[in-house]
Order: C-alpha cells, then structure tokens, then sequence
C-alpha cells in the first residue's frame, strides 16, 4: 500500500497532466478535423478542375481499385466521375503514385470521358531537386501530357513536345524525375482503364 | 515602490533583447540548428516555422512556469517533454486545417519542434525558476531572435537560388539562379558563414 | 528473394541516399557540441544506433498496431516521444546494470540522445515513408543508424585534421564544421537517384 501511495505521491501531477493535455489534443482535434479532412479533398478537386475545365463536382465511381505497381506491389487507388453542372460525365479523375528521384510522387491523372485521351496530370506531392526534377510541376511537362493517347507512353531525349502522341519528351537535367512520371501513368493508367472497362464505365458509352 | 517596478521593467527589456541578439539561440546558444537548415529554403516556410515555435515556446513556458513549484525533480524532463509533445500537436494541426500548403512543405520538420533543443532548454533554464511574466517575455524574445536568424537565413536563400522574395521577383533578368543554394549544401554553408560573420560583428576570439 | 532484394534496398536508402544527416538535417546539434574526435564520434554513433533501432522498432509498431487500428493517429507525436524517452531510460538503466564498462564509455551521450532530432526524425520518416512491415521498419531503423555513425565519423575525421589547419579565427569551430559538412552533403548527393 505505501508504495502504491509513494508512487501517486511522484507521480499525480504527471497523470493529473496527461489527462488535461490529452483533452486539449482531443479539443483541437475534433474542432479541426473536418477542415484538414476537407483541405485534402479541395487539393485534389482544384487540380482536378484546373484540368477538367467544365468538371462542376466529382464523384467516387470505383473503390479500392488495386494496381500492380510492380515488385509484387501493389497500391490501391479510386476512380472518381468528373460531372459538369448538368451532370454529364467530363471525365475520369483518379491518384496515382511512384517513387522519383528523392522521394514518392504522387499525382492527380484525368483522362477524357470516354478514356481515349489523357487531360493532363497534376502534382499532389513531390520532393524533387528544386530547379531540375521540379519542373514536372511545369508548364513545358505537363502540356505534354494533355490530349495524350491512352496507350503505352515512351520517353525520348529529344522530339517534338508540342506534337500531342505517345512520345514524351523529357527535362534536361530531369531523366529520372521525367521517367518516374511517365512510368507512374503507364503503370497506372493501362490497369484501371482494364477495370473500368470490366465494370463497364467506359466503352459502352456511358 | 518605483525602483521596485523600474526594477522589473528593466528585468523584462533585458530578458527580451537576450533573446532577439546578446543569447541568441542559433547564433550564440548554436541550438534548434535542425530546423534552420531544412525550412529556410524560402522565406514563407521560414516564417511559418518560426512563428509555431514562438507559439510552442510561449504556451510550455506559460504552462511550466504554472508548474514550477510541483515538479519533481526526476520526473521533470519527462514533464516538459509531455508540455511541448501536446502544444507541437495542436500547432501542428492549426497548420493542416488553416495553412494546407504550408504544413505540406514544412512536412515532418513541425513534430520536430519537440525536440527543438531550444524550447526544452528554455523551459529548463528560465521557465522552471521563474514566475509566468518573465517566462512569457523570455519565450517571446528567444522565439522572435529564433524566426530573425531563420528569415536572414531564407531570405539569403531563396533570393540567390530563385530570385524571388517571398514568391515575388526581385533580381532583376540576368541573374541566373543558383540552385544550390536550394540544396542541403547551400543551407549549411550559408548558416556556417552567417555564424562566422556573426563572430566577426561580436568581435569573438577563439 | 525478392523480400531480401527490398530490405537490401530500403537498407541502402536510407545509409547512402536519403542519409538523416546530409540529406534530412536531421542529428547536427549534438554534433556540433561535441567534441570532434573520431573515438568520440564513433562512440556516439554507436549509441544512436542502439536507441534508434529499438525506438524505431517500437513506435513502428505502436502506430500501426495500435494507433492506426484505433483512429488515435492524433496522438502519434506525445506516444513517439514517450516511446522513445523511455527506450533511452530502458537503454541506460540496462546498460548501468550489465554492461558497466560500455555505459561508461557511452558517458554523457546517452542521456543527450533523447533531444537527438535524428531518432524522432526516423520514427516520423518511418511512417511517412509509408513501411508497412516490421522487419523492413527494423532494417531501416538500424539503417539510419549506420548511416548516422557513418557521417559523424566522416565529419569527426576531417574535424581532426581541420585543427592543424589554418582557418581563419572567426570560421573556428561551429562555422566552418557547417561548412565541411555542407561540401560533404555535396558529395553524397552523388548518391541520389541510384535506386529506382
């Protein structure tokens, strides 16, 4: 008993302050949690928008999609339905990741609404060398990617970038980082147009 | 009763410019060096970070000093430790709700404001020995000499790796910028030569 | 095999090209206090090792056993920090009582490591990084800490043969071991992109 008694004679204030600092956490975190968790969903609708021009709300159309991403891996994603205001389909939204040069890359890839063309990519998260691998976020990447076909995509050192095929044409300076983009969408992009295929959203029409 | 308040007064303008040069933390203390190197790639992150650890540094001051009189001494780290892990948290979601991008760059350099010697040295060191008035002011001062370093530091950088000041251009068109400067190798060797100029101003012999 | 090949990977990721210290900032400021001796050095890393591979061993299953089964993601920084305190009193305590040579060897660092950046740093890459089994979370672990000895012990070294140097009086000391580190960090940025 007295060493009970020793021991909450040391130790109250540490017990009396876990209770009050958990509850401050509990506070904080119950008062917030709906903004982060809608930050998260903004951040994904706006670059989806950016893209999608005509795209008014999205909906989830395939969960938990899974996708082989090679090495025996695999990831698992969601196909969301792009809808304008009159509820016409304008496309297809879904997260794609890999591994770049530093870090994970994690993009946003919109395809057409019959998903025969590519509508471009967006960067959710990347860590790339600032001033080289950065630059996937840029204008001359990217355009590439807009009206692409939705078949096997190749990396070349030198092309046309303004001529809208399955050549990609990468950054100087950026082999690995324009590589690791071009990778993410073919593994990617070939597996879910199969399942949506399979579930029927695109090629009848739909 | 008036030299006992100048008495105090002066005692708060002296503890606050301890903080901002005479004690500075990062340059005279060399603590809290972690976070000076990876956030102060730009001016924004920099800023960002510094006033989340103003912030944290206020309130475990505030808290500690509450405590003083009944911490026990072999349970005293741990208390601090427990202090600042909940305020690192809250600031840590404010920033996911209120500054999404902000807390994306900063990444996992917040919770790393836990074991920012600074705050736990401050805590230690003044917090603990002296009422909640002195304490506050001794955060306010270090936290603010903490944010200058790390904003001369960003500023530094940014300017010279991308020619822009917090996002706005400022060198003028034939400046072709040094990404190193963006890169672990310019955060080092700019701070090492801040600190060297730092001991030429005070006039340091070693 | 093919599990082998991954934790050899994660294994020299972590060591050679997102090291903690060059590429993380992560683990400078006890550094910088410290003496610049390789012994010392070596010492040091040896000890963080110790205590990173454990905590990160722990706090990787704590969260994804525990934390992330009961939606208390929330409470992830106090738990990894508490973990990781108390893995260090485990550590010392264990270490005072059946190995009293080597905890006098490992001196004043051991207590020191708790406030050290690079082990809560790990704990959070770890769950950043995404790991999601154990024995890659303690192949990365002790990784860190190999990659953690290795460039303090870089450092330490050219710190030594900086003595006979002539640097100029205000680059003495903290100044200019930032500055061998930052041209270090320039180096091992050779690294980057080895693994795909």
């Amino acid at each position: 008993m007295d060493k009970v008694k020793y021991f909450f004679q040391q130790s109250w204030l540490l017990i009396v302050a876990s209770f009050f600092f958990g509850l401050l956490i509990a506070v904080a975190n119950a008062g917030w949690q709906g903004r982060i968790l809608q930050n998260e969903e903004d951040k994904f609708n706006n670059l989806v928008k950016d893209m999608l021009p005509d795209a008014e709300t999205s909906k989830v159309a395939l969960e938990n999609v899974e996708v082989e991403s090679g090495k025996g891996k695999k990831k698992v994603t969601s196909v969301r339905k792009a809808l304008s205001a009159d509820g016409t389909c304008v496309g297809w939204a879904f997260m794609c990741e890999g591994s770049g040069f530093a870090d994970k890359i994690k993009l946003v890839l919109t395809v057409d609404a019959d998903c025969e063309k590519l509508k471009g990519y967006g960067v959710l998260s990347s860590n790339e060398t600032p001033g080289f691998g950065d630059k996937i976020k840029e204008a001359f990447y990217r355009e590439q990617f807009v009206d692409a076909p939705t078949t096997e995509l190749v990396l070349m050192k030198l092309g046309r970038p303004d001529i809208k095929d399955s050549k990609i044409v990468a950054i100087s300076g950026a082999t690995v980082s324009s590589e690791a983009v071009v990778a993410i969408v073919n593994t990617f992009l070939g597996q879910i147009k199969d399942q949506m295929q399979k579930e029927g959203l695109i090629g009848n029409g739909k | 009763m008036a030299s006992n308040g100048e008495g105090t007064a002066g005692l708060y303008k002296d503890t606050l410019l301890a903080g901002l040069w005479r004690e500075n933390p990062v340059f005279r203390l060399l603590l809290g060096m972690c976070p000076t190197l990876a956030v102060t790639a730009a001016v924004k992150p920099a800023l960002t970070m510094g006033c989340c650890v103003i912030f944290v540094l206020v309130c475990s001051n505030i808290v500690v000093s509450l405590m003083r009189n009944l911490l026990r001494p072999h349970l005293r780290i741990l208390m601090f430790t427990l202090t600042i892990a909940t305020f690192v948290t809250i600031a840590d979601l404010f920033l996911k709700a209120f500054q999404p991008e902000m807390s994306a760059a900063l990444g996992p350099y917040v919770p790393l404001i836990i074991v920012n010697c600074i705050i736990i040295c401050r805590a230690e060191a003044c917090a603990s020995k002296n009422g909640i008035a002195v304490s506050v002011i001794d955060a306010i001062g270090m936290g603010t000499g903490f944010t200058l370093i790390l904003c001369a530091l960003a500023g530094v950088r940014e300017l010279l790796s991308t020619g822009k000041l917090f996002e706005a251009s400022v060198m003028p068109d034939w400046f072709v910028p040094w990404a190193a400067m963006g890169m672990p190798v310019g955060a080092f060797v700019t701070l090492g030569l801040m600190l060297g100029l730092a001991n030429i101003v005070t006039g340091k012999k070693d | 095999m093919e599990t082998l090949n991954v934790l050899l990977m994660g294994f020299i990721s972590v060591v050679l090209i997102n090291n903690l210290v060059f590429t993380k900032f992560l683990g400078i400021c006890p550094y910088l206090g410290v003496s610049g001796r390789i012994d010392m050095a070596f010492g040091m890393g040896l000890a963080v090792t110790f205590v990173v591979t454990l905590s990160g061993t722990l706090t990787w299953m704590i969260d994804n056993w525990i934390l992330m089964q009961f939606g208390l993601e929330v409470t992830r920084y106090v738990c990894f920090i508490l973990v990781i305190a108390g893995a260090v009193q485990l550590v010392e305590m264990y270490l005072r009582k059946f190995f009293p040579p080597l905890y006098d060897s490992f001196g004043i660092f051991l207590p020191l490591i708790t406030t050290n950046c690079a082990i809560l740093g790990l704990c959070l890459f770890l769950n950043l990084w995404e790991i999601d089994s154990l024995v890659e979370a303690v192949v990365r672990s002790f990784g860190a800490g190999i990659g953690f000895t290795m460039a303090i012990c870089i450092m330490a070294g050219i710190r030594e043969n900086l003595e006979m140097a002539d640097v100029p009086v205000c680059l003495k000391g903290a100044p200019i071991t930032l500055i061998t580190a930052g041209l270090l960090t320039l180096a091992f940025m050779g690294f980057a992109g080895m693994i795909r």
